[in-house]
């Protein structure tokens, strides 16, 4: 039996999956390592020196670095929150019988198809200070001193920035919370509306943790994608003005430009070292599940 | 599993009432002695007209206003207001078309995709068949290991290194990592639909004397289409917007995909709004057209994806 399997799934079939996956994946992320471990400037290799973990250590010390730090931190906490929580809201108003709701769905959902140039450049213009509509429709509101630089103002552009990332995402958190939302059998809600649940206790004791799966999910897969952010970043602001915007993602892209390969490995490291702790648990939760079912 | 706990558990926070056999007949007199029915419907209507206008408020007027804005003069374009152009200039659309090589960015974008989805469906649903099908401890551990590609991102700085080591060109190059980078999600729908394909289907046809190639690509291949759609939906979709594994790799005119071309046309004409609204209506139609005819698979696509990955 077991030559008969072997034979009949030989590895042969893998192998192609494997070697690119080996070589472009595994021995560019073990070379990543031993790279963050040097001081390696420029192409030429004979001249690096061995570093330790000086260039981990740089992320922590220096003041810029920090700062991207604790930006990749404030980004991936404001979108998850702001993406998730309008995205739980939008689901449960088009899980009901409004108007239009397949098309509502539709242009909710248009953001995420877009590439992140096109929706960068976008927002550029909306938030244009003196012509963009932000701005325009502030003054006409007669609130024209709301009306900021919204993407150069160091205190302000980062916030900016997430807003771009939330109105690209929330549709389509939104139809993952959707497709959470139509898997609840409506007879619980009949129960429900037999005993007598308000709709706050409808959406507390019902919806709620009947979509609690495809809430995690929605979760986790914002949260990660808030850290690695770069993109949106590098194409509004490019980390400016001066460090107010700078992310992980972009800490990398600029000490690749300018040849400093052990220091933006061991950034691209760290991050990616951030990102496993994050959503390790969640796939180890999604595997047992899976078990179960 | 959890379905049943919670309606238990609605049971006996609200423990009045189990559901009987007339539960239809008492959710209509329910309704209509508490909720206004009016009252209800008029919540419908509230709701109705808030979303829409919170949809066209925020998502329909940014694509108004680039869409018009891309056929006005320099001038009016400048001022990015709602008003109609006062004369409607498609020659923004050839300027920016002559100017910049949005339409080599096509071309490049096509190709890089097309490969790069081709590659992926293949090879991730031969692997995740072996690795699905033969229950050894060096499949699991291999199956292990593709799941990092998910959890970890592609590691592009030394991946840059590693391809010129290899003297491969950037366009190769941004080919093979591209492909990498969406593989492991790949491996692992593939590998979850394939559970649900019983493996004495296997046995049967080997029985019947199948070849395990004719066996993958003539019976199994062909049961994994709706899985196969998911992979090329997202892929696709990665891939065709990828900026920020591209951005290191492609790095001269010649090799630029669409969003490459819209990043540095914008560089280069700031102040021609016209023509970079022109760029981004342009660069972004393909995607629009393919999702707003397909939009029912799109979304399915994609969200399936993001369960499971």
């Amino acid at each position: 039996m077991d030559r008969i399997k072997s034979r009949t799934y030989t590895y042969w079939l893998a192998i192609p999956g494997l070697l690119l996956f080996s070589v472009f994946f595994l021995v560019p992320a073990f070379f990543g390592v031993l790279l963050s471990l040097t001081n390696t400037i420029g192409i030429d290799f004979s001249k690096f020196s061995f570093a330790g973990l000086s260039n981990y250590a740089l992320i922590f010390e220096e003041p810029e670095l920090r700062v991207a730090v604790f930006n990749t931190f404030l980004f991936a906490f404001i979108t998850t929150v702001c993406k998730v929580g309008f995205a739980l809201f939008l689901a449960v108003i088009l899980n009901m019988k409004i108007r239009g709701r397949n098309a509502l769905r539709t242009i909710f959902f248009l953001p995420a198809v877009l590439n992140s140039v096109a929706v960068g450049l976008i927002f550029i213009s909306m938030m244009h200070p003196q012509t963009g509509f932000i701005n325009r429709t502030l003054r006409l509101l007669g609130l024209g001193f709301l009306a900021k630089d919204w993407l150069a103002d160091p205190h302000l552009a980062i916030f900016s920035v997430a807003s771009i990332e939330i109105w690209r995402w929330t549709g389509f958190c939104m139809v993952i919370l959707l497709t959470g939302l139509q898997s609840i059998p409506q007879d619980v809600y009949e129960a429900g509306d037999i005993d007598g649940a308000s709709p706050w206790q409808r959406f507390r004791y019902i919806t709620f943790p009947l979509v609690l799966p495809a809430f995690n999910n929605a979760f986790i897969l914002s949260l990660v994608g808030g850290l690695k952010v770069f993109d949106l970043v590098q194409c509004t602001t490019q980390g400016g003005p001066g460090y107010a915007t700078q992310v992980f993602g972009t800490l990398v892209f600029s000490s690749f430009s300018q040849g400093r390969f052990g220091e933006g490995c061991a950034e691209s490291i760290a991050l990616s070292i951030v990102v496993a702790i994050f959503a390790i648990p969640s796939y180890l939760g999604i595997q047992k599940k899976e078990v179960e079912t | 599993m959890n379905a049943n706990r919670i309606t238990e558990n609605v049971a006996g926070l609200f423990p009045c009432g189990k559901r009987s056999e007339k539960s239809a007949e008492k959710v209509g007199t329910h309704v209509a002695s508490d909720t206004d029915p009016n009252m209800r419907k008029g919540w419908l209507t509230f709701w109705t007209i808030a979303l829409w206008l919170v949809g066209g408020i925020t998502i329909l007027i940014p694509v108004y206003l680039v869409v018009i804005n891309s056929f006005k003069s320099k001038t009016e374009a400048a001022l990015m207001n709602f008003s109609l152009p006062t004369k409607w200039l498609f020659g923004n659309y050839a300027e920016m078309i002559a100017d910049g090589g949005i339409l080599t960015g096509l071309k490049n974008s096509v190709i890089i995709t097309v490969t790069c989805v081709a590659v992926i469906v293949l090879f991730s649903s031969q692997l995740a068949f072996v690795l699905q099908r033969r229950k050894s401890r060096l499949s699991s551990a291999l199956s292990k290991i593709m799941l990092l590609g998910i959890i970890i991102p592609v590691q592009i700085i030394p991946s840059v290194l590693f391809s010129k080591m290899l003297h491969l060109t950037p366009y190769v190059s941004a080919i093979f990592v591209l492909i990498v980078a969406n593989f492991s999600i790949a491996v692992f729908l593939y590998t979850g639909f394939l559970k649900s394909i019983p493996a004495e289907l296997d046995e049967s046809a080997i029985l019947d004397g199948a070849s395990p190639l004719i066996l993958f690509f003539r019976i199994i291949f062909p049961l994994l289409r709706p899985v196969t759609m998911t992979v090329i939906i997202i892929s696709f979709l990665a891939i065709w917007n990828d900026f920020g594994n591209t951005i290191y790799f492609l790095n001269s005119s010649a090799n630029y995909t669409i969003t490459l071309t819209i990043y540095n046309f914008f560089g280069d004409n700031n102040s021609s709004w016209q023509l970079v609204f022109a760029n981004v209506v342009f660069a972004s139609l393909p995607v629009v057209i393919v999702f707003l005819t397909l939009q029912r698979n799109i979304i399915a696509g994609m969200t399936a994806g993001s369960v499971k990955g």
